[in-house]
């Protein structure tokens, strides 16, 4: 997207939403390269006040494994550009553990970034998801992915670092300076109502999770039909409250917002799991709230696999 | 198609060939001719109906069609069966050929003779009926058909003096075959007023219309309302449909002696119909027994479970089901400490097991768990007697046999003479004991050697493809029993022995095995929530450990608002695959990790 377009297009958001005037956060998301001067001017006066930037890696070798175009410079040079133009909140995005990385590379990676001083760090460990290239490289043995202890221990380590630089791991992946959290990712991770806009993007209101049609052309003549949707039961819905909400270390779920929005309980709901969740060291469960230990987190899809309502 | 044809005007012939040599293909061409309007059937190799025939592009149940023909102003019918030319349903080719008085042997022009031409010539000629040889695929600017006339008299020793030319694709030839078969096919012979004898030659389910059985008239007639009697299953029924295949079935209201076709008879019994049985009539003067068929000999057997043990008699039903239409198939009741109930099944050959296995599932809807395979084995128990063992778990204590036999086959192994060192060396690296060496023509011989079963029968056809650029073939006898010092290999997972995960090997090579089964083992076997110790032994003897390492990570990444669904469809389906696993103790073992014990070379 040009800065010309960009302008054009939060205006015209503004007329419709008033943006400008009420939102608490207006990120954007934007790849080093394609980051200039004018973009950064443009994208600050039409009302962003928070940037992430897909920075991934200041490695070469894995930048360009990756398929990624800019380089490490490039990333920092957008990062400047972002703060002259007055961003005072931004996020560097980060993959890790890329088979046979050096552990040390990856934390130099992190000192690196801690130098520009940014507000937020989102570091995710290199996925395999359904469907992508390195996925069927891996499942045609062409791609062994790193092995498992080591990515544990530079999931360990990763928070160790950033906690010594200032940063705390409040989800899975995310770090931020105290008070720097993204607002709207905390908003889904606590299941607060969202409104997605835009092909394929996905709300969840008043107990219904749906998602816009993926195809422009078919969203621009049906922009308010679903090609998804569906009105969660309050047994399913303090599910998907779980599933996001204990990816929050430090909060947690409240479970009085869980009685709230769903009528249920969880601790009571999964009473006698949770027991063995506690005595395995998994869960802290509190008065108030339900969160996973440090080794609860590590294991959170294991945790999640067995609260799965029998079918 | 209503009318019947008296004896002599009737032809029942096979064809037959090596693998892929066009068999199924010539079939569509001589249906073209009888039903030229057909066009609407223009789909190749018509007669491979079957889903897993037409995915795999290979023929793996014989079929048998019955063509209308007008030859030199004659009426006549010919009844064809399409068989399978891969070695593992050598069987389909030997009950095929029981229907009939000649046999098409189809050679690929290009490709010669390989080791199924020789095999299923020979069965042909065993049974002491005209074999027609007939030279295929001369369309492709590579064939050879001078260099094949002296294969085949040299290795067959039938004449190749006007042996036809053809080519199944475009169908130049087709028509001079047609003539021939005629002229050399006898006609069947069969008295129509003796005691009705039917030879039942295959069979299949039909949900709605019960068993469906495939019959070739010996003697006598068989009519629309008869009282029909099994002989060998001494079972009564009446006769509600009678037909032929054209391909599609087309009912009529008599069969007359050499004819072929169908019963139907609402049979819901499944034992009431026994492929090789004979129909007789019920009332009245019965006739005598035919030959019928051999018991086939299954070369691998592996234990198949229910991943739900409440399905155990579903897949019981399954398997009779399965067993109606491939009688090659054998199977009993077993249980396993690991597996529960289950049944022990033998097959013939690794193919025929995979075919069987997907068969079954497709067919049934049942979630099965197979066990590695094996090859039989007998011991001789220290009482003098012996005992056939089906699966490694049975083979008793060392104190209580004085040996353990293996099968040895001897083998026909056709390569271009440019690849005879690196075929030699294989076969005797597999244990092989080489008998002789023939020369086939000026580049290709045969050689023979007696290789044990377990050697020849999980990749030794890979290594024989490779060592020969894909020009080399094999086919081998049935096997005999010799001595040799095998022992039982052990798997215990973590501390518990999986007896379904045991294997017999060679003593000398129990070692390497060990460590080859753990290292798969340790890759299928997912972590668990604690460690899992491997271990290999003979014996007391442990020969080899792995550890599978604790599950400390399981968590996902990235999971944002529009990745809840997802997200949670996806921990759905970990737990679905989390039930399809057999639990071994505490431990969870997939599917794949029974069958990995078999990669292991
Ligand atoms: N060029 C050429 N190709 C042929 C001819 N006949 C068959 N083929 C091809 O050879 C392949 C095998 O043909 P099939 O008819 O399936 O062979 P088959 O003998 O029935 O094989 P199985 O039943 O699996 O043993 C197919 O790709 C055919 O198209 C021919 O006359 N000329
Ligand atoms: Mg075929």
């Amino acid at each position: 997207m040009g800065d010309d377009n960009l302008r054009f297009f939060l205006d015209s958001l503004n007329e419709i939403t008033h943006f400008r005037n009420s939102a608490a956060e207006v990120s954007i998301e934007a790849n080093p390269e394609s980051f200039t001067d004018a973009f950064a001017t443009a994208a600050i006066e039409s009302g962003c006040n928070r940037l992430s930037l897909g920075v991934q890696s200041f490695q070469p070798n894995i930048l360009q494994a990756y398929d990624r175009v800019h380089s490490a410079d490039e990333a920092k040079r957008a990062f400047y550009s972002a703060r002259k133009a007055g961003f005072s909140r931004i996020n560097l995005d980060f993959i890790y553990a890329f088979p046979g990385q050096d552990p040390k590379q990856w934390e130099a990676d992190l000192q690196e970034a801690a130098r520009l001083d940014p507000e937020h760090l989102s570091c995710y460990e290199l996925a395999y998801e359904p469907g992508t290239a390195l996925t069927k490289l891996k499942q045609a043995g062409r791609w062994e992915p790193e092995d498992e202890d080591v990515c544990q221990a530079l999931f360990e380590s990763t928070e160790n670092w950033l906690s010594g630089l200032g940063y705390t791991r409040y989800e899975i992946s995310n770090y931020a300076k105290p008070r720097e959290e993204c607002l709207h990712n905390l908003a889904s991770w606590r299941s607060l109502d969202y409104i997605g806009l835009g092909t394929g993007a996905a709300s969840w209101r008043n107990g219904i999770r749906s998602k816009n049609i993926l195809d422009p052309r078919v969203y621009q003549k049906r922009p308010f039909e679903q090609s998804e949707s569906e009105a969660r039961l309050p047994e399913e819905a303090l599910f998907d409250l779980m599933l996001m909400g204990l990816r929050l270390p430090q909060q947690g779920v409240s479970r009085k917002r869980a009685l709230r929005q769903t009528g249920l309980d969880p601790a009571e709901y999964w009473c006698e799991l949770f027991n063995q969740f506690k005595s395995n060291g998994w869960l802290e469960i509190k008065a108030d709230c339900i969160r996973t230990t440090p080794r609860g987190l590590l294991l959170l899809d294991t945790i999640l696999g067995q609260m799965l309502p029998e079918v | 198609m209503p009318k019947n044809y008296p004896t002599e005007r009737i032809r029942n012939f096979s064809i037959i060939a090596h693998i892929d040599h066009g068999k199924s293909t010539l079939a569509d061409r001589f249906l073209d001719i009888a039903t030229p309007g057909d066009g609407r059937k223009k789909q190749e190799q018509r007669l491979d109906s079957m889903d897993l025939e037409r995915e795999r592009g290979i023929t793996i149940k014989a079929a048998a069609v019955s063509l209308e023909l007008k030859i030199k102003g004659q009426d006549y019918l010919l009844n064809l069966i399409d068989t399978p030319g891969h070695v593992d349903f050598a069987y389909e080719v030997e009950k095929s050929l029981q229907a009939c008085e000649g046999a098409l042997l189809l050679i690929d022009a290009a490709q010669g003779i390989q080791a199924q031409t020789v095999a299923n010539a020979m069965l042909a000629l065993e049974q002491d009926m005209e074999v027609m040889p007939v030279f295929n695929k001369i369309d492709l600017p590579h064939a050879r058909p001078d260099e094949i006339a002296q294969e085949l008299e040299h290795v067959l020793l039938l004449e190749s003096e006007g042996v036809l030319h053809c080519s199944a694709k475009t169908g130049k030839g087709v028509p001079a075959i047609i003539d021939e078969i005629v002229e050399r096919i006898p006609a069947p012979k069969g008295d129509p007023k003796a005691p009705l004898r039917a030879l039942i030659f295959d069979a299949a389910y039909d949900e709605y219309r019960g068993v469906i059985v495939y019959l070739r008239i010996v003697d006598g007639i068989i009519r629309k309302r008869d009282l029909v009697h099994m002989i060998g299953a001494d079972a009564n029924y009446e006769v509600l449909e009678l037909g032929r295949y054209t391909p599609e079935p087309k009912p009529c209201d008599e069969l007359h002696p050499g004819e072929v076709g169908y019963l139907i008879s609402n049979i819901k019994e499944l034992g009431d119909i026994r492929v090789g049985d004979t129909i007789t009539v019920n009332k009245g003067e019965r006739a005598e027994v035919l030959a019928g068929y051999r018991e086939p000999q299954p070369m691998v057997w592996c234990g198949i479970y229910p991943v739900q043990s409440k399905d155990f008699e579903d897949l019981r039903t399954a398997l009779d089901t399965l067993k109606l239409n491939d009688s090659s198939i054998i199977f009993e009741p077993e249980t396993s400490e690991a597996l529960g109930f289950g049944f022990r099944c033998g097959f013939l050959g690794l193919l025929h097991m995979e075919i069987a296995q997907e068969r079954l599932e497709r067919e049934s809807g049942i979630d099965i768990v197979q066990t590695a395979p094996t090859v039989p084995y007998q011991i001789l128990l220290t009482d003098g007697t012996t005992r056939d063992i089906h699966r490694p778990g049975d083979l008793p204590d060392p104190t209580q046999y004085n040996e353990v036999r293996e099968p040895i086959v001897t083998s026909h192994i056709l390569v271009p003479t440019d690849c005879i060192g690196p075929i030699m060396s294989l076969c005797s690296e597999r244990r092989g004991v080489f008998l002789k060496q023939e020369h086939l023509s000026a580049n290709r011989v045969m050689l023979t050697w007696d290789l044990p079963l377990a050697e020849v029968i999980y990749d030794f056809y890979d290594k024989l493809k490779s060592g020969t650029k894909g020009y080399g073939t094999m086919n081998f006898d049935e096997p005999r029993f010799f001595a040799a010092n095998l022992v039982k290999m052990r798997i215990l997972v973590n501390e518990v022995e999986a007896d379904a995960l045991s294997v017999i090997c060679h003593a000398d090579d129990a070692q390497r095995r060990g460590r080859a089964v753990l290292q798969v083992l340790r890759k299928e076997i997912p972590r668990h929530q604690f460690k899992v110790p491997l271990q290999a032994a003979v014996g007391g003897k442990i020969l080899a450990r792995e550890t599978i390492s604790a599950l400390s990570k399981n968590v996902t990444a990235k999971c944002y608002g529009g990745d809840i669904t997802r997200k949670r469809k996806l921990l759905e389906k970990q737990k679905e695959g989390k039930k399809r696993m057999k639990s071994i103790g505490s431990v969870e073992v997939p599917q794949k990790a029974f069958l990995a014990v078999l990669r292991t070379d």
